[in-house]
């Protein structure tokens, strides 16, 4: 019999702000958290839409030690780790007689540390890299530092799956918890904006581009060519069920099920929505649920034109046209391993507070996706059940079930 | 933990600087060969270490036969071949399963760093475009298991974990729950890393690198040697393998996966954290210290691991330390990082079957820190019921896994 | 560069490795003992050391530094650094 799974805390650091409360609220008000990525025009690249997370820093959650070994992706996850673990109400008592399990998920890791790295021996020889940076070229490193910042002795691990990573992460300390391997885990995602990054995406024709040349990134928009690249660190507090409870911990929501899927073959078969369907069903079955019980969608659009319009065929496919659905990278961007992680924290807000976000800027949508529910504006909604969905690039697809802690 | 089935071992791929394919790979094994060469795949010229264990005899077009090659990081290539050669050796054919309900689940240090170190090459000259080009398709690790799935047609979980020099370990060990979930009905597991000039320019740094051969837990011992390679361990819950009447080598029994949370480089200095994984695998495995015959160290060559390896086995094993067998086949292979704990497990799953325990090479003497028996020099033969493969990675992150001879009785080996 | 600006360099390196004031720095602290440095910390130091002052010391003469005198010596000593 496997164990049930309560999410009792979160945290993030993102583009708008580190408060999940607030950061639901400016979704909710369609603020914009993406800016203009002007730096990089010296390497050829025109100014386009990017969501760095200026503000951040990382000092005001991270004291008493030095934070030079950590590099930017470590102190992200580091930072949102802080947060949720005080948001997961687990004194000091439990902390020193648990050991609390780290799990993230990430698609480049610290490509920006090993990239310097490497080109710093290439510059100025191979004596002269920092031993420092090399510790954090490992894409595990933001884990296992995270794991030191904070004394979390349980199963370390890290999930690199491509922009599929946070969820994965989140399902996969979801089983560890269930299989009754973890009583707790902090479960999420980071990745920092890079110019490797920046630059891989570009070159891949990826990005939306500049608006001056039409460049739009708004999920489902009949306008959009393509993704704005963001950062941030975001994850779950997750527990065993019956020790939450035994606490007295305030359970947000439950993780219900999961699943993912890949298509081999999606090279070849035109770039279909096959596997996203095969993982929003596999999950409803994960989750014993039909898909008439799932009240709304966090869909993975951020106006990518391919992976956009396969989602909308897989939920068209797999739910009822009404479900309503959200896209909220429509105002953060994508942020690779914490994006499934920052629609799972949106969605346990929108529990909260019955209010889902609309999608920002969605003014004519394609007309050649299905008609779905698209919430264009923050839509009233007293939600028990949602499905978190996430896209790779190359047709990797994952979804993940949460539900009201009420809900039966 | 709530282990709901039990996991069968029935194919084992190694590509390897000391060989390619079971067979091979473990006649040169017994046979002491080392891997170990003057670095080739870059000039070492500025370094004061110059010895890695790359593999010169690897022919991709061999195993890669419907991506190509060239459109592929040597990683990938490495591990597909694994993967081919574990599916050929566990006599499973693709076209008579279901490739949904096949899985990947792979670990790595690196991935596929040649794209990163093409991309510097080219930054550092101050024209990105072309490199930048190929950065996406080719680099994030997780094309690893993705080529192995594009490459066989699979589509069921796929997935990587990077945990660096324990990837292995962790791999296998996801790869048994997911089939103990029912999530798949076959598992591609193991791990996969290339020679990487960031990964030798770093250890090099570090000053752990041998400047000729690696002696683990040798009193002379002076460091590791960064290699490559890859192991995919076919893996099935054991009814479905018995139904297929598979060959099977051993049971996974179980793991253990603890983090020292203590430092990124340095191990816990009274290896509280290996000793934790190995006790929590013992349990998770019904198994008692006493009742192992074989441990697979991960006994890179440096004066701390050895150390501290050491330390952490006393610890969990008591004065049983003393009576089992404990070998590391990085003295043959170097550490070929994510790569390393998957070869180890494949080295335990052949010791049960054949009856037999590599040697540590190189050993001459041991000292007080290191004064359990290595299997110095030659092979062994030693009936071996249950193997434990120890591996640690940066960070602090520790695991062990347990192999244990397939009991007909269904009996765990106490 | 007299002994005094190399001192201070070295304080100064330490500080943005480990986070200690310059100020809590005295002139005879131990690494270990008084400063509470790890390896990687004192690995990291020497390099950032070895980079400012443009010289290569062996393993040997960089595992031997233990305080900030020892630093102090061997930079005096292989940077060609003169003392005014």
């Amino acid at each position: 019999m496997k164990r049930r799974v309560a999410i009792t805390g979160f945290g993030l650091i993102s583009s708008l702000g580190d408060s999940p409360s607030l950061f639901h609220q400016q979704l909710c008000e369609g603020k914009n958290g993406l800016g203009q990525i002007v730096e990089y025009e010296a390497q050829g690249f025109e100014p386009q839409p990017g969501g760095r997370v200026v503000s951040f820093a990382a000092e005001t959650y991270l004291k008493g030690r030095p934070l030079r070994p950590l590099d930017r992706t470590g102190k992200l996850f580091a930072a949102a780790a802080k947060l949720a673990l005080e948001s997961s109400g687990w004194t000091a008592e439990y902390l020193a007689t648990h050991d609390i399990g780290v799990v993230l998920g990430t698609m480049f890791g610290s490509m920006h540390t090993i990239s310097h790295f490497d080109r710093q021996s290439l510059v100025e020889g191979p004596s002269c890299v920092s031993p420092m940076d090399f510790s954090n070229t490992v894409i595990n490193s933001a884990a296992a530092q995270t794991a030191i910042w904070h004394k979390l002795r349980g199963i370390n691990s890290t999930i690199a799956s491509g922009a599929t990573s946070g969820l994965m992460a989140i399902g996969y300390a979801a089983d560890l918890i269930q299989c009754g391997q973890q009583m707790a885990v902090l479960a999420g995602g980071a990745d920092e904006f890079c110019f490797e990054a920046f630059c891989g995406l570009e070159r891949a024709g990826l990005l939306c581009g500049p608006a001056s040349k039409g460049g739009c990134a708004v999920p489902f928009d009949g306008r959009r060519t393509g993704m704005a690249l963001a950062e941030a660190g975001a994850l779950l507090a997750l527990e065993d069920w019956d020790s939450a409870q035994a606490r007295g911990a305030s359970v947000l929501g439950e993780i219900r099920g999961h699943a993912n899927a890949y298509n081999a073959a999606w090279n070849q078969a035109g770039r279909g929505p096959e596997a996203i369907i095969r993982a929003m069903q596999c999950a409803l079955e994960d989750a014993k649920l039909s898909p008439s019980a799932i009240d709304c969608i966090s869909a993975s659009a951020n106006g990518s034109v391919a992976d956009d319009r396969n989602e909308a065929r897989a939920i068209g496919t797999v739910f009822n046209h009404g479900v309503a659905l959200t896209a909220i990278k429509s105002m953060i961007g994508e942020t690779l391993g914490a994006a499934g992680v920052l629609q799972s924290i949106d969605f346990l807000e929108t529990m909260r507070n019955l209010t889902l976000p609309g999608i920002m800027g969605l003014e004519q949508v394609d007309r050649e996706l299905v008609p779905l529910n698209f919430c264009r504006q923050p839509t009233f909604i007293s939600a028990q059940a949602a499905l978190i969905s996430s896209l790779g690039f190359d047709g990797h697809a994952c979804s993940l079930i949460i539900t009201s802690p009420q809900l039966a | 933990m709530i282990r709901s089935a039990s996991v069968a071992v029935t194919g084992l791929g190694i590509v390897s600087s000391i060989g390619t394919g079971r067979r091979q790979f473990w006649d040169a094994l017994l046979a002491g060969c080392s891997g170990f060469s003057r670095v080739k795949s870059f000039d070492t010229r500025d370094y004061s270490v110059h010895v890695g264990a790359e593999i010169s005899d690897f022919y991709p077009e061999d195993y890669v036969l419907e991506l190509q090659p060239a459109m592929i990081g040597r990683t990938s290539q490495l591990a597909i071949a694994a993967s081919r050669l574990a599916l050929q050796d566990g006599a499973l054919d693709l076209a008579d399963i279901d490739g949904d309900r096949v899985g990947v689940c792979v670990g790595t240090t690196s991935g596929e760093p040649h794209y990163i170190e093409r991309f510097d090459d080219q930054y550092v000259q101050g024209c990105t475009e072309q490199a930048g080009q190929e950065l996406l398709r080719g680099y994030p690790c997780h094309v690893v298991p993705f080529n192995i799935a594009k490459e066989l047609g699979l589509g069921g979980e796929v997935m990587m974990i990077p945990t660096a020099c324990a990837a292995g370990n962790y791999a296998i060990a996801h790869a048994c729950d997911l089939l103990c979930a029912g999530k798949a009905d076959f598992m591609l597991a193991g791990g996969a890393d290339s020679f990487s000039r960031i990964t030798y320019t770093g250890f090099a740094r570090l000053g752990a690198i041998a400047p000729h051969v690696c002696q683990p837990f040798d009193r002379n011992r002076k460091g590791m040697i960064p290699g490559e390679g890859a192991a995919i361990l076919l893996l099935e819950r054991r009814e479905l393998a018995l139904a297929r009447g598979a060959r099977i080598y051993c049971e996974v029994a179980g793991y253990g996966l603890s983090c020292d949370a203590h430092h990124m480089t340095a191990a816990h200095p009274e290896g509280e954290g290996a000793a934790r994984a190995i006790k929590i695998a013992l349990a998770q495995s019904n198994i008692r210290p006493d009742g192992v015959d074989y441990i697979s160290a991960h006994g890179t060559g440096t004066p701390t691991n050895d150390r501290l390896e050491t330390i952490a086995v006393k610890k969990a094993f008591g004065t049983h330390a003393y009576k089992v067998p404990m070998s590391s086949v990085k003295s043959m292979l170097g550490h070929t990082m994510g790569a390393a704990s998957a070869i180890e497990a494949a080295v335990c799953a052949l010791a049960i079957t054949y009856g037999c325990i590599p040697p540590t090479m190189h050993w001459q003497s041991g000292d007080s820190d290191c004064d359990l028996d290595y299997v110095p020099n030659t092979a062994r033969k030693h009936e071996v019921k249950v193997a434990m493969n120890n591996a640690y990675a940066f960070g602090g992150n520790n695991s062990s896994l347990v192999l244990a001879a397939y009991s007909r009785s269904g009996r765990q080996h106490q | 560069m007299d002994v005094e600006a190399i001192r201070l360099k070295i304080k100064q390196a330490i500080h943005r490795v480990a986070g200690i004031e310059v100020s809590a720095i005295s002139d005879s602290a131990s690494y270990e003992t008084d400063l509470g440095l790890d390896s990687l910390s004192i690995l990291e130091i020497a390099v950032e050391l070895e980079n400012q002052f443009k010289f290569h010391a062996s393993d040997e003469e960089l595992s031997a530094i233990r305080t900030v005198e020892d630093a102090v010596n061997l930079v005096t000593k292989r940077s060609g650094v003169g003392v005014a």
